[in-house]
């Protein structure tokens, strides 16, 4: 392989395997309220999402990265972006958040992939338009 | 059979002012761990200081302190010890920081630790010492340690079952 690569780079065929090569992990989420006329910027989002950590855990949750990429505010559907190593946590958060100003909500996460590209397609509802 | 793994960090109080270090109290030492631990690793942490936490022992004259936890996640338990920065006890705040000397599996091990890391400290005190009464104290205290090791030393080899293993 080596001697290869002297002789003739450009015709060369080159086999590269990667293995966990994707750093983060990207969740498409959708935010359900019990009020529906409730509105949610994309800061405010964030905030309530940080919150929600810090409750499970603590400072050192709080304090971990996780980016808002995209936020539709008419569906509440958000695009998140999260360093491999923590998406249980942020996942296990987003499940336990209950409540947005003392009403009832649930965060559905509709697909999570290592990357962005595939949450182009859905494979959840299968809609063929 | 599978028996119930455990960690002992052997820490010590660090007080500015030595005389306050006699109003701690075991409990108030649990509750500053565990509220340590809970504003650092939130609700999960919390619940998981919950499970095998206690503060074994306690000597308010030297301020050396046992805890145990469980061996899963002692790690991340530890990791709030640093931000204690006070512990309460009957009304009074006692500014203080815990220095972990020793992390050991048994007991045991924590204990010949601390023989051994007071021997050196008594060692460390002689040069220091000013006047001749106080060399003398030292000095029978190093005696004295010296003739316990000794005869601790038979003892354990009868029975030497329970190994540390360091992680």
């Amino acid at each position: 392989m080596r001697r290869d690569d002297k002789k003739d780079e450009t015709s060369l065929f080159r086999r590269v395997v990667l293995k966990n090569a994707a750093l983060y992990h990207y969740l498409k989420v959708s935010l359900v309220l019990e009020d529906e006329s409730t509105k949610l910027s994309a800061v405010d989002l964030k905030q309530f999402i940080i919150t929600g950590l810090k409750n499970l855990f603590g400072e050192v949750g709080a304090a971990l990265s996780f980016d808002l990429l995209k936020y539709d505010e008419e569906t509440l559907t958000s695009f998140l972006r999260v360093p491999s190593r923590d998406l249980v946590r942020l996942w296990s958060s987003l499940t336990l958040l209950g409540s947005y100003k003392n009403r009832a909500c649930a965060f559905r996460v509709l697909q999570v992939s290592p990357y962005l590209l595939s949450l182009t397609g859905n494979s959840r509802e299968l809609k063929l338009d | 059979m599978v028996r119930v793994k455990l960690r002992y960090l052997l820490c010590e109080v660090n007080v500015s002012d030595r005389s306050r270090l006699l109003l701690l109290d075991d409990r108030a030492v649990a509750v500053a761990v565990k509220a340590a631990v809970a504003r650092m690793h939130g609700d999960y942490g919390a619940a998981l200081c919950r499970i095998r936490f206690s503060v074994k022992y306690l000597n308010a004259l030297t301020g050396i302190v046992f805890l145990r936890f469980h061996k899963m996640f002692y790690r991340l338990l530890w990791s709030a010890l640093p931000f204690i920065t006070c512990i309460e006890t009957r009304g009074q705040k006692i500014e203080c920081f815990l220095n972990c000397l020793h992390v050991g599996g048994t007991i045991r091990t924590c204990q010949k630790f601390l023989v051994r890391y007071n021997t050196r400290q008594l060692h460390r005190m002689l040069p220091k010492c000013k006047n001749e009464e106080e060399k003398k104290h030292v000095r029978e205290e190093i005696l004295k340690c010296c003739l316990t090791e000794g005869k601790r030393e038979e003892f354990v080899e009868e029975s030497d079952s329970e190994e540390d293993e360091e992680q």
